[in-house]
């Protein structure tokens, strides 16, 4: 018997990832962790009409949108996988938290699909509780029967992975600094741009409007953090701190910047009023996207910020 | 120099310990703002972004009527969830209103470290030391326990009174020796004259009276104006009210880890700031023959929203109602109370029916 053993009887395991939420900052690390330990994952796939319905009957009314898309994506991988990955972080330092919706997702989710018989893997990082992203991956690994070793590994070279790949990402997006144009900065989370059927429609607009939508979530994250602290010395959560610092460090190279927020947002209902009063004149366009929001009237407003920002470039406006 | 003008945003009945602080403390002039109204919370809500929680406007508002009754310094506490970012908006709002005053900002001091705060408060008594601030500091826990156990022992009972305002008056006149107190010993003598008022006042209970446990946002479920007076309302229809939450008992009273262990079945993790505390609360409500919780909170608040599928297991777990309700600048007295007292009478009711 022995960790040998349990790794063998785990190898037809699979491991649902649900398309939402942490999945947009984790998909290189999980999924190469997972292989690396030998693994299988099972992805929601992109969202749709009927991710959001699914979301939608069973979320707290008042529950963000993003929430919403998250326990649709969950419960179309119910009874498909031996596991369901729902991480829970709180914080990765001081100043340094998450929107408490990240504290509460494991047991949220494990509430509401109490009867399901699904079973969750959680991977809890919490710097306060000096648990570290590594100790809760090698956790998560010990829970699935591998040895510490074999999690460990999986972990680094996932993380050697994701690293390279992230440096790829930012030196693609940072390029687009440099071409000429309107350049329009979105500042949104992460899983809100990168979504299919909310977020990934409005940047595809833009550019079909001849503007390049420049993401300020993919950013030099370090040097984001400092630059937020000029622009909102008591600014508390991690993500909204690397967006507005983003924005910070580039606001001399962009023509505009269009918020992107789900509704309702507790970070994004503070940080939005802060980038209107911290970056004017720049022009800002803030979206609110919720269940019942539609491209058309969307488009509109995109539209015409895009008539204002190429007015503007042309010297129009701002004499 | 001349003593500064000191306030804190109103918050239930703690500004009285502030008050205490501030003048046995700091040395400095405590302007205490009149009770919060609906003007207060329009104004406050006049002037901040349309999506923020609602104590957010409400302390802003606060902050206004203090401005207005001559406070030249501001201090706003550090915090947990959004609170904890309030401050810092709070102050560009005012700043760009055209109000002049100083700020202290406790949550650009809140390193972890004592000696932050200490640091924080010496802009208000330069002279302040740290023996000093550590015994009116205790002096003012004090105090504040008191508040919370008379309040809660006032919501157990008030409904059941022979005579008319009997608790409401003695409450008040407690709260009025609060105000006034200057020392441990007026504190204590307070504290022990209600106790003795409080047991003598003529009250007819059944054995079995009903009872409602009350969880929920930590602003909103302790500022008696932010939920319309909610357990006010409740306790005149003849209810034991009992409410967990209230600093002493969030942050003096329990250790959040222990109280974790009694909820085990229902969650593994803190999933916010004072959501193991509401659920051990409503748990403890279930398990012991409560006919009824009501879950209170600002709209939109995401840590409450987020425990409200665990209160609906527990709800089905232990088959007891669970009432929910949201409060923003537009809650109505009216529609609260209606469905009050549909509540009430489904609790009533299903007693009867035992
Ligand atoms: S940050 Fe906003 S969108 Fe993201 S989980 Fe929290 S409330 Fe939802
Ligand atoms: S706990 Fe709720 S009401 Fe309080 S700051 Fe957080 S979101 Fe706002």
């Amino acid at each position: 018997m022995g960790k040998h053993t349990e790794v063998q009887s785990h190898r037809a395991c699979t491991i649902g990832l649900p398309n939402g939420l942490l999945y947009a900052h984790y998909q290189v690390l999980w999924n190469s962790f997972f292989a690396g330990v030998g693994l299988q994952t099972r992805n929601s796939g992109p969202t749709n009409r009927e991710i959001l319905e699914l979301g939608n009957e069973c979320s707290i009314d008042e529950t963000c949108l993003s929430a919403k898309l998250y326990l649709g994506h969950v419960r179309s991988l119910l009874g498909t996988c031996d596991y369901i990955l729902v991480p829970r972080i709180n914080s990765w330092g001081r100043q340094r938290d998450m929107c408490t919706r990240f504290a509460s997702l494991y047991d949220l989710v494990c509430n509401t699909f109490r009867d399901s018989g699904q079973k969750f893997l959680s991977c809890n990082i919490d710097a306060g509780k000096k648990l570290t992203e590594e100790s809760a991956f090698v956790q998560m690994g010990e829970e699935l029967g591998f040895s510490k070793k074999i999690a460990e590994n999986a972990y680094h070279q996932a993380k050697k992975e994701d690293e390279n790949q992230w440096k790829l990402r930012l030196r693609k997006e940072e390029a687009l600094y440099r071409e000429k144009g309107i350049k329009v900065m979105i500042a949104a989370h992460s899983y809100i741009i990168e979504d299919d059927y909310y977020g990934k429609p409005i940047a595809d607009y833009l550019r079909s409007l001849g503007l390049i939508p420049i993401r300020a979530d993919i950013t030099d994250r370090k040097e984001a953090l400092k630059q937020s602290l000029k622009v909102s010395p008591t600014l508390k959560w991690e993500w909204n701190r690397e967006i507005i610092g983003s924005l910070q460090m580039h606001r001399e190279q962009i023509d505009g910047i269009v918020l992107v927020s789900a509704f309702p947002c507790g970070p994004d209902s503070m940080t939005d009023e802060i980038v209107s009063r911290h970056f004017a004149p720049l022009p800002v366009l803030r979206l609110v996207l919720d269940t019942q929001t539609g491209t058309a009237g969307i488009e509109t407003r995109l539209e015409s910020f895009a008539d204002i920002l190429s007015f503007q470039k042309k010297g129009g406006l701002a004499q | 120099m001349s003593q500064k003008k000191v306030a804190f945003p109103r918050f239930g009945n703690y500004n009285l310990c502030i008050k205490y602080f501030v003048e046995q403390a700091l040395n400095a002039e405590y302007i205490l703002q009149p009770l919060l109204t609906q003007r207060t919370l329009e104004a406050g809500a006049r002037y901040s972004p349309d999506s923020v929680c609602a104590p957010f406007k409400t302390c802003l508002g606060s902050l206004i009527d203090a401005l207005e009754a001559g406070a030249d310094t501001l201090i706003m506490p550090p915090g947990i969830c959004r609170l904890g970012y309030y401050g810092e908006l709070h102050e560009q709002i005012l700043r760009d209103l055209g109000y002049e005053f100083d700020f202290i900002n406790l949550s650009r001091y809140s390193t972890g470290k004592p000696k932050d705060y200490l640091k924080a408060l010496k802009r208000i008594d330069p002279d302040l030391s740290a023996a000093h601030l550590a015994r009116v500091g205790a002096e003012t826990l004090k105090m504040l326990a008191h508040l919370d156990d008379t309040e809660a022992e006032y919501y157990k009972n008030c409904g059941f009174e022979v005579h008319h305002e009997d608790y409401h008056k003695t409450w008040s006149r407690f709260l009025a020796a609060m105000e006034t107190a200057q020392s441990l010993h007026d504190i204590e003598q307070a504290y022990s004259w209600v106790k003795q008022a409080f047991s003598s006042i003529p009250i007819s209970k059944p054995a079995f009276p009903l009872r409602v446990g009350v969880v929920g946002e930590y602003f909103t479920a302790v500022d008696g104006f932010s939920n319309h007076f909610l357990e006010q309302k409740i306790a005149d229809m003849g209810v034991e009210v009992h409410r967990f939450m209230s600093v002493t008992n969030r942050n003096l009273r329990y250790h959040g880890k222990n109280l974790q262990i009694g909820i085990q079945d229902y969650c593994c993790y803190e999933m916010g700031p004072t959501s193991t505390a509401n659920i051990w609360a409503a748990k403890h409500y279930a398990s012991h023959g409560f006919d009824g919780i009501i879950h209170i909170k600002s709209a939109d608040c995401t840590p409450e929203i987020d425990i409200m599928p665990v209160l609906q297991n527990i709800s089905a777990d232990y088959k007891i109602p669970v009432l929910y309700l949201s409060f923003d600048s537009q809650t109505s007295d009216t529609g609260l109370e209606t469905r009050l007292e549909a509540f009430y009478d489904m609790i009533r009711i299903r007693k009867e029916g035992k």
